[in-house]
């Protein structure tokens, strides 16, 4: 069964066959390919589908319904193919240069990128690209030249992927490739393949599903973004990608003339090797021509830049106007190229940054056990990903890859069904963020426990991580490397360290233990899961690292806050990967349910309290040593005196390094009080000097006693308004230098 | 050297003689002087034929007039112009003496 359409042909209506009808565009097409530089080129043309015309019209009164494929290739042999009349006669094609042109004629009314396999010096890719864009082939390859680097890649890519201007003759034996739809499974890309390489239909459609096996297991692939990944792709999950990327590229072989297209020339090793070989071969020739007719070109660009020049500067004193024109074109030309590298930049990043999303998404798939239920939760979960993140992923792609090549647009279904999946997928995303902010609804019963502490008077307390082996090392956003994925567990670093004035002197250490969950009780139930340490060890107070989360019980931002009330006048020191403070918590806050959850407080214990007593609790930092003064925390490390000086407010009592300098200030001080910096400035250098010259005169006094001398010296502030300094030694040889202020 | 080539060679630089040899007996259609010279046993393809024709034309050897026909769009009958007469006796002296010198060269060896 085929289809039969009627066309106007020079003047008489014949009925023809859809296939047969190609071939005969396609006979058309070629001839005018052929004869694109002969002078009387309509001309022969019209007599040549005139004299077709009068053998359809005799086919036709034979008896024949309509023209069928068997009728124009016998009429398109008689007449002949252009592949025939080279070797019929060369008196056609007078000289070769002009056979050379033809080609470039065709390419500027069709503007589709070829490579030109004529004024080729390598694979035709610069004349190809120099002809679509109606260039010099020679700005092309200077260009080529001088981003070699990149070029080289680039130009690989092209010679590949540009079809080679010979596709455009018909009767040539280059292949197509097509998607083969006749042998599909899928799409039929495989049986495309295997068309367009000779192979067995099984061969590409194995090496197709092989690394599915491996996509449930295998996500090392996914880790990050390294140009050994981009190879894997081609074996790993990546052939979903590809698979799906070459179903929409490739265009499906429908017609009779496409199918045998697609079947061509027999393509193997020989014959790749065989074109590589003749490549070659010419290339040594071509690179001299190329050096020739580059140096020609040079001399003769400069020569009109110097006539040009000239001729400018003449005009330029008569018409200033005229000139202006010229420049104001090469201008034109300039931010054209611009606009054109920045669109090319910007498409390019979009492309990356898109695929990255996709890829950092897919890297959270591990953690979904943990966090999301199984049932609906589980394909909303698949939905979001696949057809809300991958979907437009791969859309946008091969929009750039068709326009880019200009294929022709799919038919509004294609997009229609993009379309309706991809809302598929935004009301999966919405079920998702629904289903599971219902998880996140209730709140537990925050239950303050003390953690008693065997010496809670020491003068100064250090927070250190107890190791676990498995944990994250940033916040929870930011995964290390997925091995760290126990098979049953999950460590989450969601451990808040609060610190706040003790009212006696000794230390307080409390946790409050807080998850959220579907129900009040599960939320209770988790919390009673949570299992957490802490540990003092003489000056040392030892947090776990994380909270073990399974997939059992899913993770429902449980979190730990720790309290430690610090004495005035003690001294704490937080260090690195314990705890957060109010940089890294991230507070989880679904907003959408949180009136029912927010009014159960017990005890006083409200999260309301927790969440927002006063923000000061949380902010310290690691690594910095603090100390408690009856305004809150102080930094003890100070790089100079002015700020410190300037901190200082209210009753202090503590140390503070000062330029390696040890100080103790002891004292009232009022905020508002005005004391010339300078001069306190002055009396601090003072009194080092003096400090100094004190320390040798004490090291030879005490250089026979058992004493330890404390060689920096010690400042000590008042909040009195009279500067004096005294020689105090105390017990333990401490250098008081008393500043009276 | 390929002896399809050469006798190709051969073939094409006597075509042009021999389409202008016919046309000058009288009006004639481009499939008619396929036929001719098919009966001949000397084959072109009309993809080649109508290019060599236009080209003739257009040297104002040849010129043509059109003829309705019942069997498709109206075909081109060409006529041989004077030029184009006095091109063909030009050709047909140089093929005389050709086909004079072809001859005795021939025949030597077979003496």
């Amino acid at each position: 069964m085929k289809k039969v359409i009627n066309i106007n042909f020079q003047g008489s209506v014949i009925p023809i066959e859809e296939t047969a009808y190609d071939i005969l565009k396609q006979y058309i097409q070629s001839l005018r390919n052929y004869f694109a530089n002969e002078e009387g080129k309509e001309e022969i043309i019209n007599d040549i589908e005139g004299r077709i015309a009068e053998l359809f019209g005799e086919t036709l009164k034979k008896g024949t319904t309509c023209i069928g494929d068997e009728e124009v290739n016998k009429i398109i042999d008689s007449m002949g193919r252009p592949a025939d009349f080279d070797a019929d006669s060369d008196f056609v094609q007078p000289n070769k240069t002009q056979e050379k042109t033809n080609y470039n004629a065709n390419f500027n009314e069709h503007k589709k990128l070829y490579r030109d396999e004529n004024q080729k010096v390598i694979g035709g890719v610069c004349s190809g690209i120099a002809n679509y864009l109606n260039i010099d082939p020679l700005i092309a390859r200077i260009l080529f030249v001088v981003f070699f680097g990149f070029a080289f890649l680039l130009y690989l890519v092209l010679w590949i992927v540009i079809p080679s201007s010979a596709t455009k003759v018909i009767g040539s034996q280059r292949k197509r490739f097509f998607r083969d739809t006749d042998d599909k499974i899928i799409g039929g890309v495989c049986s495309g393949i295997s068309q367009y390489f000779g192979i067995n239909v099984w061969i590409p459609r194995l090496l197709f599903l092989l690394p599915f096996l491996s996509f449930g297991f295998n996500f090392s692939h996914w880790n990050w973004w390294n140009l050994n990944h981009i190879w894997n792709i081609t074996f790993s999950p990546g052939s979903l990608f590809v698979y799906i990327i070459l179903w929409l590229v490739l265009p499906e072989a429908k017609t009779a003339a496409e199918k045998l297209e697609m079947k061509g020339e027999k393509v193997d090793l020989n014959s790749i090797k065989n074109t590589i070989q003749s490549d070659m071969e010419g290339f040594g020739k071509k690179a001299k021509n190329f050096g020739e007719q580059l140096s020609s070109k040079a001399t003769i660009i400069s020569k009109e830049a110097g006539e040009k020049a000239k001729k400018f500067s003449e005009e330029a004193t008569n018409k200033a106007k005229k000139s202006n024109v010229g420049l104001g074109r090469i201008l034109i030309v300039f931010i054209k190229a611009f606009v054109y590298f920045i669109i090319g930049i910007i498409v390019f990043a979009l492309v990356v940054s898109l695929f990255s999303i996709g890829v950092a998404f897919t890297a959270l798939l591990p953690f979904k056990n943990y966090l999301i239920n199984n049932g609906w939760q589980n394909v909303f979960a698949w939905g979001t990903l696949l057809l809300f993140i991958w979907l437009p992923i791969i859309a946008i792609v091969v929009f750039i890859i068709r326009r880019l090549t200009k294929m022709k647009g799919h038919s509004s279904v294609v997009r229609y069904a993009f379309i309706s999946l991809w809302i598929l997928g935004l009301a999966s995303f919405i079920g998702l963020i629904v289903t599971l902010s219902k998880e996140f609804k209730y709140r537990n019963n925050p239950v303050e426990e003390t953690i008693v502490l065997s010496n809670p008077s020491i003068k100064k307390l250090e927070v250190k991580a107890s190791s676990i082996s498995k944990y994250y090392d940033n916040n929870w956003f930011e995964l290390e490397h997925f091995a760290a994925i126990n098979e049953d567990s999950v460590f989450v670093r969601n451990i808040i360290v609060r610190l706040t004035k003790s009212t006696n002197d000794s230390f307080h250490v409390t946790m409050v233990k807080l998850s959220n969950g579907s129900s009040k009780s599960q939320a209770n139930n988790l919390v009673s899961k949570i299992d957490y340490h802490i540990q003092q060890n003489d000056t040392t107070l030892l947090l776990d690292k994380g909270i073990v989360i399974t997939p059992l019980d899913k993770f429902r931002n449980q979190q730990i806050i720790v309290t430690i009330a610090v004495p005035i006048g003690k001294r704490i020191l937080i260090k690195e990967n314990s705890g957060w403070n109010w940089k890294t918590n991230a507070k989880i806050n679904f907003g959408l349910y949180t009136t029912n959850g927010f009014s159960y407080g017990i005890n006083n214990n409200s999260w309301e309290e927790w969440n927002n007593d006063g923000e000061r609790a949380y902010h310290w930092n690691h690594n910095v040593e603090y100390i408690m003064t009856a305004d809150g925390l102080k930094m003890t490390e100070n790089n100079n005196l002015e700020t410190l000086l300037e901190s200082l407010d209210g009753k202090v009592d503590g140390e503070f390094n000062i330029d390696g300098n040890k100080i103790k200030i002891n004292g009232e001080f009022n905020k508002n009080r005005e004391k010339n910096k300078e001069q306190l400035k002055k009396e601090y250098d003072e009194t080092q000097k003096k400090a100094d010259e004190l320390k040798k005169e004490l090291e030879k006094q005490t250089i026979d006693s058992n004493k330890k001398v404390i060689s920096k010296p010690i400042v000590q502030k008042s909040n009195t308004n009279s500067l004096k300094l005294e020689n105090d030694f105390e017990l333990e040889n401490f250098i008081m230098m008393r500043f009276c202020i | 050297m390929d002896i399809q080539n050469t006798q190709s060679q051969m073939r094409k630089g006597v075509l042009e003689f021999c389409i202008l040899s016919i046309i000058r007996q009288g009006e004639v259609y481009p499939s008619d002087i396929v036929d001719k010279m098919k009966a001949a046993n000397l084959h072109i393809l009309e993809g080649t034929l109508y290019p060599l024709l236009t080209r003739l034309k257009n040297a104002g050897y040849l010129t043509y007039r059109w003829v309705e026909s019942v069997s498709g769009p109206p075909r081109k009958y060409f006529i041989m112009t004077d030029i184009g007469l006095q091109f063909y006796d030009e050709l047909e002296k140089t093929w005389n003496e050709l086909a004079e010198a072809v001859k005795t060269l021939t025949q030597v060896p077979n003496k």
